[in-house]
């Protein structure tokens, strides 16, 4: 692809981009005062953590595509392997997160409370918990958690999940571009074996990524269906926006012979699949603590359900299941690519509704140890750090598309994948 | 009843050899205007649907209603009995509308197994299954169709049959062996 062709959208993402991070930069070091630069610590995880679910979910369909060895989305595979290859532009939207203190002391109340414990007792942070519980007994529960919940690990674990999943994409995508020059088989079947085992890696840093940052947020709740919870609206909405890139690159006369309308069809299909699965864990979180009625995990689902949250919470019942599983029944319109970009939009607009709704509710009563449930004014950072984010990504993500070939075109099944049908 | 000797034509079998040219049949019969014909392949033959012009099925209007229904009925049962008739606190939880979530497994439940009944019973009414037997079933021919032949039966029900016009028109579209297939009245 001509980046010339691109450059517009292209020039539009970076300028947003860089007003976004400019203004974001005015919060993060606390030039518009310290209550503004901890709400924007909120702003940051959310801006942050909806691009990475998303850019994972491109990790998990390429690495999805090599190992089942499927041959109909040869075609479109690239789209998936130049998304993930954001993975490492978020690494660097990373480091405030897990290195820049103001941030993490906003965020993870249970992060303070080590600091306090280690300083109590001279550097020994559980010996200092354990003391501080007899006074505080929400500490308790981290002194249980300690062998996982600590600072060092936690530290570690995040640097592990970008090595692992940077990694991947990293290496995948450089696979896929070489056989794009020799035309060399072993590259595919490569893939395929170097895609089994790390599949499990794959999930166990989805999980533990969404653990360590957004649960942890509240560290006396906990629900065993996070983590397959993130994956599903990474899945799903990763989906989407690679089926709006697809058209996108279509508009500008690109992959007209490669791409059917079965394409579209079949992955219209996957993301049929993924609204309803993620429907069906959405529900099975919120059904299984609603039944069991436990104090500890209950928190999550009142709080969601107090005040004006009450309404994202059916919003997200309401648009981000039922319409859009109504809107993607029909086959007709997921083989027309006008109507089915429109549904995809839809799908990344529930999609930032889900990731507001998870992290943005925890920040008044956090920061304001329960006695408020709204900042005034706080979505203003919101905004910026979603546009500054979001607009570095999608000009990162516009120039990697025009480094190389838009489908992998010596892939030995791209005839397969041509001549696709179902 | 007492059985007869007199016979109705069912209609014309006609043989070919290949997938390709049964494709090629099939469009020019289509596109003839013929309704009431059928292909049998040893397997299923892609874009064959295109051209027979076979038209998209009602089945999916009929499932959605038997889900609907099956929806519907799970919700009734477990409200009438639940919040109406006998309400069942657990929890000092309330019994009322907002409680529907519990209902929720059931209603999914009867949704799948009303709409599974629906898919199952509806193809089977639409085909006219069950049935005894089937005229083609005389054919000694016919039964090639499973093994290497592929058979087109254009039926005498359509308004478009003649006897003599038809089989022409088979053997016009490279048909082979072409049989009038009676059934016993």
């Amino acid at each position: 692809m001509e980046l010339s062709k691109v450059s517009k959208l292209n020039g539009i993402f970076l300028g947003v981009g860089a007003l976004g991070l400019l203004i974001s930069a005015c919060y993060m070091f606390g030039l518009l005062g310290e209550q503004r630069q901890k709400e924007f610590a909120y702003s940051w995880l959310f801006a942050f953590f909806f691009f990475f679910t998303i850019t994972n979910g491109g990790l998990f369909w390429t690495m999805l595509q090599h190992i089942s060895n499927s041959g109909w989305s040869v075609a479109v595979r690239r789209f998936f392997e130049n998304l993930a290859g954001n993975i490492r532009v978020m690494a660097v939207f990373a480091l405030p997160l897990i290195f820049f203190s103001p941030f993490k002391n906003a965020l993870w109340e249970w992060i303070v409370a080590h600091q306090d414990a280690a300083a109590a007792a001279g550097g020994d942070t559980l010996k200092g918990l354990e003391e501080a519980s007899h006074t505080n007994h929400h500490l308790h529960i981290l002194v249980a958690k300690f062998g996982y919940l600590n600072i060092p690990f936690w530290t570690l674990r995040a640097v592990l999940y970008f090595v692992f999943l940077g990694g991947m994409a990293t290496l995948l995508r450089r696979w896929s571009i070489k056989q794009d020059g020799d035309g060399d088989f072993k590259h595919s079947f490569r893939a395929r074996a170097f895609c089994a085992f790390p599949l499990l890696f794959y999930a166990l840093a989805v999980t533990f990524s969404a653990v360590d940052w957004v649960m942890s947020m509240d560290y006396t709740w906990f629900s065993t269906m996070w983590g397959v919870y993130i994956f599903a609206g990474g899945a799903w909405s990763s989906m989407a926006l690679s089926i709006i890139a697809l058209s996108y690159v279509r508009s500008h006369g690109y992959l007209k012979k490669i791409v059917s309308m079965e394409h579209y069809h079949l992955m219209g299909k996957l993301l049929f699949a993924f609204t309803v699965f993620w429907a069906y864990i959405a529900f099975s979180q919120f059904f299984l603590i609603w039944y069991a009625n436990i104090t500890e995990e209950t928190r999550f689902f009142i709080l969601r359900n107090t005040n004006n949250w009450w309404y994202l919470s059916n919003i997200l019942v309401w648009g981000h299941f039922v319409l859009t599983f109504v809107l993607l029944l029909s086959a007709g319109r997921k083989k027309k690519p006008d109507s089915i970009v429109w549904v995809c939009a839809w799908v990344l607009i529930m999609h930032f509704a889900d990731i507001y709704w998870l992290i943005i509710p925890e920040r008044a009563p956090s920061l304001s140890h329960g006695t408020v449930l709204w900042y005034d004014g706080a979505w203003w950072g919101d905004l910026a750090a979603f546009l500054g984010i979001g607009g570095i990504v999608g000009w990162a993500y516009l120039r990697r598309l025009a480094t190389a070939s838009l489908y992998p075109c010596r892939d030995p099944r791209l005839l397969e994948s041509v001549k696709a049908v179902n | 009843m007492a059985k007869t000797t007199l016979k109705k034509v069912h209609g014309y079998l006609a043989e070919f050899e290949s997938a390709v040219d049964v494709y090629h049949a099939s469009e020019q019969i289509r596109d003839a205007g013929f309704s009431r014909w059928d292909v049998h392949t040893p397997y299923p033959v892609h874009g064959l649907n295109e051209a027979m012009g076979v038209k998209r099925s009602i089945l999916p209007w009929f499932v959605f209603f038997g889900g609907a229904t099956g929806t519907t009925t799970a919700f009734s049962l477990a409200f009438i009995t639940q919040v109406l008739i006998y309400p069942t606190i657990v929890q000092a939880k309330p019994t009322n509308i907002f409680t529907t979530p519990a209902f929720f497994p059931i209603m999914f439940e009867l949704t799948i197994l009303f709409s599974a009944f629906t898919t199952l019973f509806g193809c089977f009414a639409l085909m006219g299954l069950p049935r005894w037997n089937h005229p083609l079933f005389a054919s000694k021919q016919f039964k090639k169709f499973s093994d290497d032949t592929f058979i087109v039966c254009i039926e005498a029900r359509d308004p478009k049959f003649h006897q003599a016009e038809t089989k022409a028109f088979l053997e016009q579209v490279g048909g082979k062996n072409i049989e009038l297939v009676e059934d016993e009245l």
